[in-house]
């Protein structure tokens, strides 16, 4: 797996089981797009965790914006999106300002579901659900 | 002569198949490798067919989770380590159509010891009409994983989640202290 990882960064370019992540820490925005169903969620999402949590470890920082722009996630994908949430928000709890942005593709009704499972208990978190157009590749 | 009997043989098991509206159907042992190549099959297919994005989309979902179970659950597999550590286990994948619907059965063996718990979870999830599906996954979803669980326990939640009827479930007892375990969601 090609991990390019700076202080400023992280970016994974996608595989056809595991989502495109770039993280601009820089600027404050964070992106994963694509699917997620990795034969080890654990080995995929670990450096995400650590990079994520060092980041929103700095204290003051930039606001955050969080574009979540997955069209597929297997329930072991769930449980790390899920870890992912619980620390933006603690961090927007501690006073960070961030915002996430769920994105779904139209008629997709399972996705849109899902992003509001994983916004019922976001207090501190501003989450905007987001319809976007299909791209016609289901 | 042995080569008629041969075409024979496999026609008719390709016309039973058939006659069971079976699209594709996979037996012996699985990886993640051929559920990565399988699941990208079956969706190749069914789009060509014009199936309606959000179908293709259930069905590649309920097919990933029940083809992880088999991977991580079956009670029939051979581990090694060559560059990388490698695992194969034994199960049976199959999809096809019923009634206008899409169907996909595992099927795959599991330990006795195992299955009065399987069958209790199978049971609860059965009884839940969709708020209450929707309601324990949510509830699931915050759960730290049960200790030594590989997935999140929140894949039949999904399976029961994206079928459009109750799941359907069996076992058979193999005698040899482990029993055939089948599942069947209709999309």
């Amino acid at each position: 797996m090609d991990i390019r990882t700076t202080m400023e960064s992280l970016k994974i370019p996608a595989t056809g089981r595991t989502p495109e992540v770039d993280f601009d820490f820089a600027q404050g925005v964070l992106r994963l797009s694509g699917e997620s169903y990795p034969d080890d969620v654990a080995t995929f999402f670990g450096p995400i965790f650590a990079a994520l949590r060092a980041f929103l470890a700095e204290a003051g920082g930039h606001p955050i914006r969080f574009d979540m722009e997955l069209l597929y996630f297997n329930s072991s994908s769930a449980k790390a999106l899920m870890n992912i949430f619980q620390m933006l928000e603690t961090a927007a709890g501690d006073g960070r300002s961030i915002s996430v942005t769920w994105c779904y593709e139209e008629n997709d009704e399972s996705m849109q579901e899902l992003g509001e499972d994983f916004a019922e208990d976001l207090e501190h978190v501003a989450f905007t659900l987001k319809q976007i157009p299909a791209d016609g590749a289901s | 002569m042995d080569s008629i009997m041969l075409a024979q043989q496999y026609a008719g098991i390709k016309r039973d198949l058939d006659e069971k509206g079976i699209i594709f159907s996979f037996s012996g042992y699985l990886s993640e490798g051929i559920l990565y190549s399988l699941g990208e099959a079956l969706r190749e297919k069914m789009t060509l067919e014009e199936t309606d994005g959000p179908t293709v989309r259930r069905v590649f979902a309920v097919f990933v989770e029940q083809m992880q179970n088999i991977i991580r659950y079956s009670a029939e597999k051979v581990t090694g380590a060559r560059e990388k550590p490698v695992e194969l286990s034994a199960g049976m994948v199959t999809i096809g159509m019923e009634g206008g619907k899409v169907f996909i059965v595992c099927g795959n063996t599991v330990y006795n010891a195992d299955v009065p718990r399987l069958r209790d979870r199978l049971e609860y999830l059965k009884g839940l009409d969709k708020d209450a599906i929707k309601t324990y996954y949510r509830e699931q979803l915050r759960e730290t994983p049960e200790e030594g669980a590989r997935g999140a326990n929140i894949g039949l939640i999904e399976i029961a989640r994206r079928a459009s009827e109750p799941i359907e479930y069996d076992f058979l007892d193999l005698d040899d202290g482990k029993s055939f375990f089948c599942l069947k969601a209709r999309i």
